[in-house]
């Protein structure tokens, strides 16, 4: 191979349909592909809070009967309550979220697409093993699916444990409903692990020279920490539902009293893993606001060594605070002190972001584009759910919250509102980028209005049913919970809306949206390095080093 | 910034000069150390909860895995970017040598007085592309260097195939 290659630039790219689609060994193709199917994934999720919300709109039971699922309600029919439907539905809901929508579009989507191109790389550090990754997920998402409408417990299709997955219930949930979620669980953990090594690998050893570690932009910084993270808390899940799959199917007893075993035990490696989970869920939506915030209020972002030190901070401390999800089983009171403290230090890093965001804007002149609004929203949403997030880690105010709406409240503040923000923001902050084309502004911003107010009307009312005392995870409630109950099924279908119109937008920008025709469609404090390609960049990038000067703005540190 | 090639004299034989090239590797071997070492120590801590219980021995098989796992995936890449190309100027006598992630080896010999060195600002595979030719052969040398490098290692080479 030494011997030299001239020849004329023949780039051209050859492959078809399939070949591109289907056998990808391209980082951004890979990221495309992780993002629509997370779409998809996601309109399947959410289709079932919508039912659920329609279910909770008034007290009774009006739509899920055991004589028959009903879209319509039917006041003269008679309507059995069918819990177990609601308990596969609020599962399902679970693990389809957590571990098949957000993660694969945060760290799959955008983090395939934009990490190499971020640190100069020209792809993967191992192209075929994420290919691997990529349908490892869409396998899992096919056994999760499929879990719901394989045979189950009650004699029912699907199984209703929780996304938990707590033993006994999970253990003794009839079926192979239990199973196949189990090893959809599996499956995925496995994706999202060959995933993270690639990714470690590639930020470690495949930055372009001079880009020393506080040097890379802090979205490249973001999947790198959350790529540790998976690589760290996965394989304490996968090993917690291999014993799962082992008490239920033979006879062993990990989690099982009447052996010897101790089903609290499973609580604790489960939010072993379940806690970094949330924070590998948000990690990456930190950078993509980052650099949304820095771009549309025109300064570089404020801070970046704390930002950067923040994000490890967060992650690190994500791993010591697990029991704070637990603190009913029966803790020691010193257990239960450590719990509080280590995760109310958690606000340290999190505020060091938070005022890094505001500061960044601080003196900007902020342009009001949709993706700073989603940004806009990220910012304020989020930082109302970390707000209850301390009041929920104190293990006295828990005792009345456990368990309750509040709790429900706030997780979906953080989540919902927090991570789904960050993925709107980056969608249509990247769109331009990665399609060649531009959105219509004013799509994106009714998208944005209907859903800040359609998910703000969901959720927050919610704090004040916790507050009243209403209990998660139940079909039915008494007639002293239906007001608010009644507003937030109205914005359940609010932001519902928001999402078809979502996929409208998403259609039409694709087909027909202006073409953009200019590296970077925003201004030049979007100075990462996917900026300097052409939109949509060529199939191959980075092949040779790029130049320094392309990605080191000393402005920026 | 060190550039990643280097020229070097032996004192034992004053007239060979030697330069090597490699690429770029942003992953020091202090690097690889530090960063399995915190993720082994981060694995600790869910383990300190199930000691004294038969569950550690659920979880511990899979965290080796990873651990594993991460070190093969750091070797690997590690050894696919080791490329070596070492050209030794000695006497009249120019040898370009290309030893391979796999471990094979290319080699090139030419009477140092008739090697051209060329850039090639466009037809390459990358821009400015650094050729030696000569031989009857044309051969590469730090097609792996940036865009800067492989313009200063041609003004090095002209320099010193020139004397």
């Amino acid at each position: 191979m030494a011997d030299a290659a001239i020849h004329g630039h023949e780039h051209e790219d050859t492959r078809g349909f399939f070949t591109r689609w289907f056998m990808s060994t391209n980082h951004k193709d890979i990221g495309i592909l992780y993002l629509i199917t997370s779409a998809i994934v996601g309109f399947i999720a959410v289709a079932f809070t919508v039912y659920m919300r329609l279910e909770l709109m008034e007290p009774g039971v009006q739509y899920m009967c055991l004589e028959g699922a009903r879209m319509f309600a039917d006041a003269s029919a008679e309507c059995t309550p069918n819990g177990h439907l609601w308990n596969v539905l609020i599962t399902a809901h679970g693990i389809l979220m957590m571990f098949f929508v957000v993660i694969p579009a945060l760290f799959g989507g955008f983090g395939n697409y934009f990490m190499p191109l971020q640190i100069g790389a020209p792809d993967m550090a191992f192209p075929r093993m994420n290919n691997l990754s990529y349908w490892l997920y869409v396998a899992g998402t096919a056994l999760a699916v499929a879990s719901v409408l394989a045979p189950g417990g009650n004699d029912q299709m699907g199984s209703g444990v929780g996304w938990v997955l707590y033993p006994p219930l999970s253990t003794n949930e009839g079926g192979m409903s239990m199973d196949l979620a189990i090893f959809a669980v599996h499956v995925s953990g496995a994706s999202s692990i060959l995933g993270a090594i690639n990714m470690i690998t590639t930020f470690l050893n495949m930055r372009a020279p001079g880009m020393t570690l506080f040097k890379v932009p802090l979205f490249a910084w973001s999947i790198f920490v959350t790529s540790w993270l998976i690589l760290l808390a996965l394989p304490v899940l996968a090993g917690a539902i291999t014993m799962l799959l082992m008490d239920r199917n033979f006879g062993f007893t990990f989690f099982d009293p009447a052996g010897g075993g101790d089903p609290v035990l499973y609580q604790h490696i489960l939010w072993f893993f379940g806690h970094p989970e949330v924070y590998i869920i948000i990690l990456p939506g930190f950078g993509i606001i980052s650099h949304v915030i820095a771009t549309f209020s025109r300064k570089p972002v404020f801070g970046y060594l704390p930002m950067v030190w923040a994000i490890i901070a967060i992650g690190a401390l994500g791993f010591v605070v697990w029991a704070h999800h637990m603190y009913t089983v029966g803790m020691s009171v010193n257990q239960q002190a450590y719990f509080m403290l280590a995760t109310m230090v958690i606000a340290v890093p999190t505020g060091v972001k938070v005022f890094s965001w505001i500061a960044t804007m601080w003196g900007g002149s902020i342009e009001f584009k949709t993706p700073m609004l989603w940004a806009f929203g990220f910012l304020f949403l989020f930082t109302v759910g970390g707000v209850t997030g301390i009041v929920l880690s104190q293990a006295a105010v828990d005792r009345y919250y456990h368990d309750t709406y509040y709790v429900v409240a706030h997780f979906h503040y953080v989540m919902s509102l927090g991570a789904v923000f960050a993925i709107f923001a980056g969608i249509y902050f990247y769109l331009p980028k990665m399609s060649g084309r531009m959105y219509p502004e004013w799509a994106g911003k009714l998208h944005f209005w209907a859903m800040f107010i359609g998910s703000n009307l969901t959720f927050f009312p919610q704090h004040f049913l916790g507050r009243q005392g209403m209990p998660r995870r139940y079909i039915d409630y008494p007639e002293a919970f239906a007001y608010w109950n009644w507003w937030s099924s109205i914005g359940a279908f609010i932001a519902f809306a928001s999402f078809l119109f979502f996929f409208v937008v998403m259609f039409y920008t694709l087909t027909r949206g202006a073409r953009v025709t200019e590296n970077n469609p925003w201004n030049e404090y979007a100075d990462t390095l996917e900026w300097t390609l052409p939109s949509p960049p060529p199939e191959h990038t980075f092949e040779q080093l790029p130049k320094r000067e392309d990605w080191d703005k000393q402005h920026a540190h | 910034m060190v550039m990643p090639y280097d020229w070097t004299k032996s004192p034992a034989a004053p007239d060979v000069i030697e330069l090597h090239l490699w690429p770029h590797q942003s992953l020091p071997p202090k690097g690889f150390v530090l960063f399995i070492g915190v993720t082994c120590v981060m694995l600790t801590f869910p383990l300190v909860p199930l000691l004294g219980s038969v569950v550690l021995w659920g979880i511990l098989p899979f965290m080796l895995a990873a651990v594993a796992g991460i070190w093969a995936a750091l070797t690997r890449s590690r050894r696919d970017a080791q490329i070596l190309e070492v050209l030794t100027l000695s006497g009249d006598r120019a040898h370009l040598l290309r030893r391979n992630p796999r471990g094979d080896v290319q080699e090139w010999d030419c009477n140092r007085y008739w090697v051209r060195p060329e850039l090639h600002e466009t037809n390459g595979p990358v821009p400015k592309y650094v050729t030696l030719s000569g031989n009857g052969r044309r051969v590469e040398i730090g097609a792996f260097l940036s865009e800067d490098e492989r313009v200063s290692l041609y003004d090095d080479l002209v320099r010193r195939l020139k004397g």
